[in-house]
């Protein structure tokens, strides 16, 4: 007995809304997930995660921040909101395959692509399947981005693309690449002459390695690329253009990806005093230590909706400054919580579990927990590239 | 009036008359001259209403919230001010709550106009029992109690909370003062020597658990905001300083080890600042919003100490001296942390709040 779910249609309607997307997930989402999920990835994850997002769908929801441009369901920051309290309120499993897909592939391509670019690839994602990787960092260039060399040559109505990448998450998946490539070698800052490509990741040519990471999942891959053949039409914005492109990607992974985060690291904070009740509530001191995350929690939820709340009354004019300080503030303060639950569980959570995906940073296996929040604290800027950036963009000391 | 004011048009008329009267050369003065209070500032902050912020209108005051209340104290807390405002916020709050009509008539408009000036008891801290409308015994530890010409301390009768308003020159009161690192602020301990007390020296409330929850509120607000306002002033300074001061053939400010450090303290407080103004948004006579004031006093006293406290590293010998400004910051900053409620009190607040949620 299936009922058909109408939550777009309730817009207008808070309170009616909210209790579609209750009523919706009661019947709709994964049964058991955290226990059936343990252990899965790659392969043996990809078709829960494709029925998941069908699931989400149907109800208008698999895109939910995205706007009615984007082929998303253009709802206002306040049904936005509920939207990810209730999907946390369920404990609905993250897309996480999808992670770039849903944010940094939008928010590329919907500022700078081609009509039809945002035609084919952004309704591939929509009413599609598929599962976008991102192909920034190289061996050579982490930090200093803009010193990558993979190349991409000019031959008449494509480009040959050779070079390596690595850390691509989630590579061994995808589809699609958004990729970074020096069309020019000889240039007077290393920041021009980057272009911006799809790319093909079934294209003859390319070749995908699984990194195991620190956790023991296969989070992240090598890309190695010889004399890929990119279409001259995948091409994203003018030729030498890559770099500032390449700021609306990242602009991505500094805002809205956090908020889901929050959101469920706060629901997560509720339980784990429930959980530690009978055992390291008990210590004064540790219980003094989870109560001052309180505060923490609050600064970055706080922070979070700011940004969203500028972002709707603005898209173009919402404050630069604040992204760098949303992500120096969580990466952070994650680190430190998740740590901490290791220190308050003791022994307890030394012991080896396997992972659960689609949980970010609350799959509620300490260990585990905590060494995935060096994924904020590392990727998309470091926190000591952020420090360099608040420092010398916005407090004007000199380089 | 209160629905309608601008806050950071507020902000601004506080920053630009304290900048001109309590320059860093003032401040850094007054913390060698041994006086208790900058006494000609607090009468221009009365003359300008500033001590008649949360007064009800109808007895002298400009009847605005707890939100105007957090921008003062922040103002305050940026120029280190030395004047006794915390107990003026509090007693208007106690007595416009909790005061009967002659107690209001009688105490607000003089309040307002900056006359009276309160030692103020932390609101959750020991109460003098009260026999036969007399008290005797010693409220410990008030703060501002040395400049003060009233007080308002704990009291108990036949077993229940209230509190004793008296003026400081009553017979039988006597204040021992405690001198303070922090000289911008005063300490002192009130004797009470069979003090006897007038019907209409003793507040009550149906609810005292709400009264005090209440002043536990506008406390931590106030404290939280002084802090804000001393972790981004001596940010701001230090910053100034990291781009003049020299060494190696550039400025100190290029040296990337404290560049970090000037990041993380600038990324802490533009937290704070978000936090503070949601928790002061919060109405203090909502129970709900007692765990986010408790959680935002520990939290911005915390962050504006250890902002203070690596600004004078960041300044090298200069820091260490007198004659700089920092460590008036720092003393403030270190007072607030442990003012009313110390951290562990109030982390363990939050976290009985939390579990009984
Ligand atoms: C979980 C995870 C997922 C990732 N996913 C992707 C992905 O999908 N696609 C992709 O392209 N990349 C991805 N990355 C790569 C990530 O963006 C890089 O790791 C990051 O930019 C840092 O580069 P690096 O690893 O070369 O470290 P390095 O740049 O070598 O940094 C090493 C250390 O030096 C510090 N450092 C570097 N430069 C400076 C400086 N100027 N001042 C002070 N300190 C400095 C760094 O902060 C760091 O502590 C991922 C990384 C992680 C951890």
């Amino acid at each position: 007995m299936t009922r058909t779910f109408d939550i777009l249609s309730k817009v207008g309607d808070e309170g009616a809304f909210r209790q579609e997307i209750r009523d919706w997930l009661a019947v709709s989402m994964p049964k058991n997930w955290r226990s059936e999920w343990q252990g899965l990835e790659n392969e043996t994850l990809k078709p829960k995660m494709i029925d998941w997002l069908e699931e989400r769908r149907k109800v208008g929801l698999a895109t939910p921040h995205w706007p009615k441009e984007w082929g998303g369901p253009g709802l206002p920051f306040g049904y936005q909101i509920i939207v990810y309290e209730e999907l946390t309120r369920a404990d609905a499993p993250e897309l996480h395959m999808y992670m770039v897909s849903l944010f940094q592939t939008p928010a590329t391509l919907f500022e700078h692509g081609s009509p039809a670019q945002k035609e084919k690839y952004l309704s591939g994602i929509t009413h599609g399947t598929d599962i976008w990787c991102q192909g920034f960092s190289e061996p050579g260039a982490g930090s200093d981005l803009a010193a990558l060399r993979t190349s991409a040559r000019r031959e008449g109505d494509h480009y040959v693309v050779n070079g390596q990448k690595i850390w691509s998450s989630g590579a061994i998946n995808a589809q699609f690449c958004l990729l970074l490539a020096r069309t020019e070698q000889n240039v007077k800052r290393k920041h021009e002459g980057i272009s911006y490509f799809i790319m093909d990741m079934k294209a003859p040519g390319v070749e995908v390695r699984p990194i195991r990471s620190i956790t023991g999942e296969q989070e992240f891959c090598e890309i190695f690329m010889d004399d890929v053949k990119i279409p001259a039409e995948n091409l994203i914005g003018a030729e030498g253009d890559g770099w500032n492109i390449a700021q609306s990607t990242l602009s991505a992974e500094r805002g809205l990806l956090i908020f889901g985060g929050t959101e469920r690291l706060a629901r997560s904070f509720e339980r784990d005093r429930v959980d530690g009740k009978d055992s390291w509530m008990r210590d004064p001191q540790l219980r003094r230590e989870y109560a001052a995350f309180h505060a923490e929690l609050q600064v970055i939820r706080l922070l979070i909706r700011k940004l969203l709340k500028e972002l709707e009354a603005n898209p173009d004019k919402a404050s630069s400054t604040l992204p760098t300080f949303i992500k120096l503030t969580w990466g952070p303060f994650l680190q430190r919580y998740t740590e901490f639950l290791v220190r308050a569980e003791g022994l307890q959570a030394h012991k080896w579990k396997a992972p659960i995906p689609a949980t970010a940073h609350t799959s509620r296996i300490k260990f585990i927990d905590f060494l995935k929040s060096y994924a904020w604290t590392i990727a998309g800027g470091s926190n000591e590239i952020m420090r360099n950036i608040i420092a010398e963009r916005y407090l004007g000391l000199p380089r | 009036m209160s629905d309608t004011i601008d806050l950071d048009f507020l902000d601004e008329s506080f920053a630009e008359m304290l900048s001109s009267e309590w320059p860093r050369e003032r401040s850094v003065a007054h913390a060698q001259s041994g006086n208790l209070i900058a006494a000609d500032l607090w009468s221009q902050m009365a003359g300008l209403g500033w001590t008649a912020l949360n007064v009800p209108e109808e007895f002298g005051g400009l009847g605005l919230g707890i939100e105007a209340t957090s921008r003062l104290h922040a103002a305050l807390g940026a120029v280190s001010a030395p004047v006794p405002m915390l107990g003026t916020t509090m007693a208007a709050a106690l007595i416009a709550h909790a005061g009967s009509d002659r107690q209001r008539k009688a105490w607000l408009p003089a309040l307002a106009d900056g006359s009276m000036r309160f030692g103020f008891a932390q609101p959750s801290g020991a109460q003098l029992t009260i026999e036969n409308s007399s008290v005797s015994g010693i409220a410990a530890d008030i703060l501002d109690a040395p400049s003060a010409t009233h007080f308002v301390l704990n009291g108990r009768r036949e077993g229940k909370r209230s509190w004793i308003v008296l003026a400081a020159d009553s017979p039988g009161l006597s204040v021992e003062v405690h001198p303070l690192n922090d000289t911008s602020r005063t300490l002192g301990s009130v004797n009470f020597s069979q003090v006897t007390l007038a019907e209409d020296a003793i507040i009550s409330a149906p609810d005292c658990q709400r009264v005090v929850d209440l002043l536990e509120h506008w406390s931590c607000i106030a404290l939280a905001s002084d802090s804000l306002g001393i972790g981004e002033a001596v940010l701001n300074l230090t910053i100034e300083y990291l781009n003049v001061r020299e060494q190696f053939g550039k400025v100190i400010g290029s040296f990337q080890a404290l560049k970090h450090r000037v990041a993380d303290h600038k990324t802490a407080l533009v937290g704070a600042r978000e936090f503070l103004a949601h928790v002061a948004s919060l109405d203090p006579g909502d129970p709900a919003g007692l765990i986010e004031a408790l959680s935002s006093k520990a939290h911005i006293t915390r962050v504006a100490a250890e902002v203070a406290r690596d600004c004078i590293q960041l300044h090298g010998g200069v820091g260490f001296t007198a004659e700089f400004q920092p460590h008036v910051f720092l003393k403030r900053a270190k007072l607030n942390e442990a003012l009313y409620l110390t951290r562990n009190e109030a982390l363990d607040r939050v976290a009985d709040l939390l579990e009984a949620a």
